[in-house]
């Protein structure tokens, strides 16, 4: 190995990087762009539930629900119906997520010691959004239950009840943002070490000076640092300036160690570098390559928990994300900056890196020092 | 300017010749869309149904066993174990192995027969906001039920028999009556995939012919701007077609998820949709002559608001202001409100024409602009 040869292509890959004057907010505006939409974003929390309510009662018992859903913080009654089908229209054109219809006999049937039916229409088309809605529905009219029952009673009541003390851990606040902010640093890092490492490998191919590069002195392994050195270079640098900008601009708490997950990205770069290499070499143009890359990327991105709970996947899915570098990469990431949990806990997903990476990239190479000799 | 039919279709020949040439990549544009659609209906949910409880019960008593057993017959949890003590669920919680721990602390039922409250602790792992969300909100929502029990058990000692509740809940589901998350989500991938062939596929396609310098040939031939875009848009529009008709096919045989709507209109929807991105795909391609920038603006600018800023998966409601008003150029909004209307309210034309009106609109739009762009580049 000659470190010269080395440094000369990796001169050239960053000077053909930085010349292209287009290249330059791609490496260093995207990155930005993109965790800025994902925090501003995701969140799958349950607020803002929009009601329609059509009260055809109206006593003071139907008040009384009414009251109920508007002190509520996760509900706010945004419309009223005048009939039945008033209030279908409104599910049906998506102006609410939950219509309550309270018959003409709710009061009275209240009165008489009976049970009185509130109906309750939800939108189910997200269902895990419906799911929780109707949880807390449930959760109001239970609580407005025991108060009718205690009017019916003429004595006062002081029953044991059970206080639920809730403590969400983790992430207090339920913030989707400190949870999907870390995640994207990684997936970030995926997209641009692999794509950019294919891209410009095929592009030499695509427009011919492979050949010429084939030609010269150099090694085929030469070849491949110096065509990889450039990205892992700014990967790392990428990597450094999207955690602070996560840190500084989105408040991300990050209550672990920075240098284990300096370490953590490196180790995940190698998987990274070695796929970009491998497709490389099966692909002839960068439409190919653009489109083999998202063939890892996709099933990389929806099978490594980011969104999707593994939990809930299929037993053989959840065997096939072992094979997912982004998988462990997102536990690392995690549970530094959401746990603040150290090597004790994480140095599994390190070895499943390392070995990863290890079998990954010299698989790549050896096809790949095959394909020029 | 006028188009001459022959040479739009000389056009798509030769692109038509140089992807089947390819015939990797057109394989591909096939193979990807069956991909994702095979993960999103195996693999990927959303819904939480079984949360995984453990509980630390200090109280042993028939009152404590009874509200476990309860918990572990609702629908919502599985009682995963009972553990001596909070650090060991706390343990359970760190390893991930359960999203609850429930610790029912020592004369707990003491509390609730002489009439006090008798405090439980939850300690939900939120890590996962939404699992944590739905977690807490089943929960609360349990032990809220759980004291109703209880009044009517209080009531009872006091001498009032047969009480009965006084209001219930009727719930029920409309649109997407299984709730199950399968069922909004198959539809949306169908949005994520045309952008992925339609923009993001035809963005290199210009750039392709700037950098292997045959731009040049191109502009010496006697076709103008219209008849060569439309030449390019063509194989992609086809394809991306046929995958919406793949992905159709596949949502319902493999998955049960039955669009109720009409056919044609989705048929309609779809087109527009393409057209739009056909029309973002090649203007973004002449803009930029380089391939790989044109793929990272594609990715920016197409697959990710796709996926994220359409209502897809996060609700654009929870989204702040500004993110919402940004919602409102993405045209996989309009796209998803019509998906959701054909496959889940089984609404028609009367409710959904605004959303057809707009892609209209975009598409027009799309296309003059990537016109004028490439007349500009002197065609």
């Amino acid at each position: 190995m000659n470190r010269i040869r080395i440094r000369e292509i990796v001169r050239k890959e960053f000077i053909q990087l930085f010349r292209d004057r287009k290249n330059r907010p791609i490496l260093f505006v995207m990155p930005f762009i993109q965790l800025l939409i994902f925090g501003y974003v995701v969140s799958t929390d349950v607020r803002d539930v929009k009601v329609g309510l059509l009260d055809q009662s109206r006593t003071r018992e139907s008040r009384l629900v009414r009251d109920a859903f508007e002190g509520s913080p996760v509900f706010r009654i945004t419309h009223r119906a005048d009939d039945p089908r008033e209030l279908e229209e409104l599910l049906l054109r998506r102006k609410v997520d939950i219509a309550i219809k309270i018959g003409p006999d709710f009061s009275e049937r209240i009165r008489k010691g009976e049970t009185a039916a509130v109906q309750v229409l939800a939108d189910g088309s997200m269902s895990n959004l419906a799911g929780v809605r109707i949880a807390y529905t449930l959760q109001v009219l239970e609580t407005l239950n025991q108060d009718f029952i205690r009017e019916l009673v003429p004595q006062r009541i002081d029953y044991g009840r059970i206080d639920a003390r809730a403590r969400t851990w983790y992430n207090p606040n339920l913030e989707s943002r400190d949870f999907f902010v870390p995640g994207m640093v990684a997936v970030l890092i995926m997209i641009i070490s692999l794509l950019f490492t294919s891209m410009a490998i095929i592009k030499e191919k695509e427009v011919g000076t492979m050949e010429q590069l084939i030609v010269t002195p150099m090694r085929p392994f030469e070849l491949i640092l110096g065509k990889t050195i450039p990205y892992i270079l700014i990967s790392i640098a990428q990597m450094v300036a999207v955690t602070l900008f996560a840190v500084f601009w989105f408040d991300i708490p990050m209550r672990g160690s920075a240098g284990l997950m300096f370490l953590g990205v490196c180790l995940f770069l190698i998987s990274n570098l070695g796929i970009g290499l491998f497709v490389s070499t099966i692909s002839a143009t960068q439409q190919q390559a653009m489109l083999t890359t998202f063939f890892f990327i996709v099933p990389f991105f929806m099978l490594s928990g980011f969104v999707f709970p593994i939990e809930n996947m299929p037993l053989v899915v959840q065997w096939l994300t072992y094979l997912d570098p982004l998988r462990y990469m997102l536990v690392i990431i995690r549970g530094i900056f959401l746990k603040g949990v150290d090597m004790t806990v994480l140095w599994p997903q390190y070895l499943a890196l390392v070995i990863l990476g290890v079998v990954v990239f010299a698989g790549a190479v050896g096809r790949f020092r095959k394909r020029l000799d | 300017m006028l188009i001459n039919p022959r040479n739009v279709q000389a056009v798509a020949r030769k692109e038509f010749y140089h992807i089947v040439r390819d015939y990797r990549s057109l394989y591909m544009a096939f193979a990807l869309p069956l991909l994702l659609i095979l993960l999103f209906g195996y693999a990927l949910s959303l819904d939480v149904d079984n949360v995984k409880v453990v509980i630390v019960d200090q109280d042993r008593t028939e009152l404590s066993r009874d509200f476990a057993g309860r918990l572990d017959a609702s629908a919502y949890f599985d009682l995963v174990t009972h553990l001596p003590d909070e650090r060991a669920a706390v343990a359970w919680l760190d390893s991930g192995k359960a999203t609850i721990a429930l610790v029912i602390p020592p004369r707990w039922t003491e509390n609730i027969r002489s009439n006090r409250e008798a405090p439980l602790q939850v300690l939900i792992d939120a890590s996962d906001p939404n699992i944590g969300t739905i977690s807490r909100g089943y929960i609360t929502s349990f032990v809220e039920r759980y004291n109703s029990r209880l009044l009517v058990d209080f009531l009872g000692r006091q001498g009032f028999d047969n009480l009965r509740p006084a209001l219930e809940g009727r719930i029920r589901v409309w649109f997407n009556e299984d709730l199950e998350s399968r069922n909004f989500i198959v539809p949306g991938i169908i949005a994520v995939i045309i952008m992925i062939v339609g923009a993001m596929l035809t963005s290199l396609v210009i750039a392709r012919e700037y950098e292997n310098g045959t731009m040049e040939t191109i502009r010496s031939l006697p076709i103008n701007a219209v008849e060569f875009l439309t030449g390019k848009a063509i194989p992609y529009y086809l394809i991306a077609m046929t995958d919406v008709l793949v992905a159709l096919a596949m949502g319902q045989l493999l998955f049960g998820v039955v669009m109720k709507g009409s056919f044609w209109l989705m048929i309609l929807a779809s087109s527009l949709y393409l057209s739009v991105a056909l029309g973002l795909g090649l203007f973004i391609s002449i803009a930029t002559k380089s391939q790989l920038v044109a793929n990272q603006i594609a990715l920016l600018v197409s697959y990710l608001p796709a996926l994220l800023l359409s209502d897809f998966v996060f609700p654009v409601e929870n989204m702040p202001r500004m993110m919402q008003i940004v919602t409102w150029i993405v045209p996989a909004t309009y796209y998803i409100d019509i998906l959701n209307g054909l496959f889940l309210r089984d609404v028609g034309m009367g409710y959904l024409w605004p959303s057809y009106g707009v892609l209209l609109f975009m598409f027009l739009v799309m296309a003059a602009v990537a016109v004028v762009k490439m007349r500009r580049e002197g065609l």
